[in-house]
């Protein structure tokens, strides 16, 4: 069944998963978003402007890290290869172009990003599924069982487990009652997906590793949620917030 | 659940988190020393003849960057991207990289081989996958297939799909070429 489903999306056509994800995501997110205070348009403008952003973004940046060989070949600034990307510069564009037009719009931070934690949610399970077509974000060699053979390995199948955390975390959101605290629906994706990832990073054997064998990965996911729970408890403990609540 | 209980259970989870990262960190440290069609492991070796009757071997070529390029003749993309990689070989031969552009004869018509390496002057060696080896041992599922092979034997990117531009192949080679 795995292998009729990477022959189906194998790439380029893994892409397609995503696009799907994208929007699902979307849809899902519009039922809610006039509960976090935010218009199903503004809601729309605004995940448009910063996927534009995310797009464009990201080969620019690629483009800028690799002036010379744009230089001898300007024609590829315009290629339709998916490959002359960079994820880390598409992420910083498409964040940007979500804050300039928050602002115009006076959209509210933390309203947009509970209106968005839905888009994100579903959007990391079509990451799974496109990580599980590709082959990549693949696990270490084990003999568990529910291993799956990928790149002559038994494995871990690190993509099925990401796909069943986000599908987990996508229905915690789903099923809690909203919080009428601005922040506290994000912050609780937020901890959901990077506590699932802390766990499911170890189990990697194609992520970057650091001094001692530590998982650059892991490393990430630690962080964030410890800025989630420090950012969660102080969106639930504001007095201010509290007295609006009531 | 009061502020207390809530920063108490954060607290644990953090430290579980944090044991956890540790506990793993030994067992992530090991490499992939096996051969795979994927970025980071060793590319899997096979030797091929050309239709003059040349033999080439991945092993041999240690040393030298190597783009293996699988295509065939009815796949337009792979037709699309032949021009850039020749115009890259002619680049890029002389700092040491080689092209080995595989023909995956087992799903082409031989006959539409030798017209297509004359439409498109290429130079570089057109080795014939006549029995689907290399088809399979690179699991291709998809028509253009390039595997960027550094100097030490390691895919240092797979491209699946095209065509590729020159200024992907480009950045990609001088990465192999490192």
């Amino acid at each position: 069944m795995i292998a009729a489903f990477q022959n189906l999306f194998a790439p380029p056509r893994h892409m397609i998963l995503l696009v799907a994800a994208a929007w699902l995501g979307l849809t899902l997110a519009e039922k809610r978003t006039e509960q976090h205070g935010v218009s199903k348009d503004d809601l729309n403008n605004l995940t448009f402007f910063a996927l534009l952003a995310f797009i464009i973004g990201g080969r620019i940046a690629y483009i800028l890290q690799n002036l010379p060989a744009f230089t001898k070949s300007p024609l590829g600034i315009i290629s339709i290869n998916p490959d002359l990307f960079d994820p880390p510069g598409a992420l910083v564009a498409g964040i940007i172009a979500a804050l300039i037009y928050g602002q115009q719009k006076k959209i509210l931070f933390w309203n947009a990003l509970d209106s968005l934690a839905t888009f994100f949610a579903v959007l990391a399970i079509g990451l799974g599924l496109s990580h599980l077509a590709a082959g990549t974000f693949f696990g270490q060699p084990t003999d568990l069982p529910w291993a799956i053979k990928l790149w002559n390995a038994q494995r871990h199948p690190t993509q099925i487990y990401e796909t069943i955390a986000s599908l987990l975390t996508l229905s915690l959101l789903w099923g809690s009652k909203p919080n009428p605290r601005p922040g506290v629906f994000f912050l609780y994706f937020a901890s959901l997906a990077s506590f699932s990832h802390l766990i499911i990073h170890a189990f990697r054997a194609d992520g970057p590793i650091l001094f001692n064998g530590f998982h650059l990965g892991q490393i990430i996911a630690w962080i964030t949620l410890a800025t989630s729970f420090v950012l969660l408890e102080s969106r639930l403990s504001d007095q201010r917030l509290t007295s609006i609540v009531e | 659940m009061d502020r207390i209980q809530r920063i108490t259970f954060y607290i644990l989870i953090l430290i579980a988190g944090a044991a956890w990262v540790f506990l793993s960190a030994s067992s992530t440290a090991q490499t992939e020393t096996a051969q795979a069609p994927q970025t980071g492991f060793t590319a899997p070796d096979f030797s091929l003849k050309t239709a003059t009757g040349e033999t080439y071997a991945l092993s041999e070529l240690k040393g030298q960057a190597v783009l293996v390029n699988v295509w065939a003749t009815w796949c337009p993309p792979c037709r699309a991207e032949m021009p850039a990689i020749e115009k890259m070989y002619q680049e890029y031969k002389s700092q040491g990289l080689v092209v080995l552009s595989v023909n995956s004869t087992v799903q082409d018509n031989p006959l539409e081989i030798a017209p297509f390496i004359k439409e498109y002057n290429l130079t570089f060696p057109i080795l014939l996958d006549e029995t689907g080896d290399v088809t399979r041992a690179y699991q291709i599922r998809s028509l253009p297939s390039s595997y960027f092979i550094d100097r030490h034997g390691v895919i240092s990117e797979v491209i699946i799909g095209g065509p590729m531009s020159e200024a992907l192949l480009r950045t990609r080679i001088e990465e192999a070429l490192k």
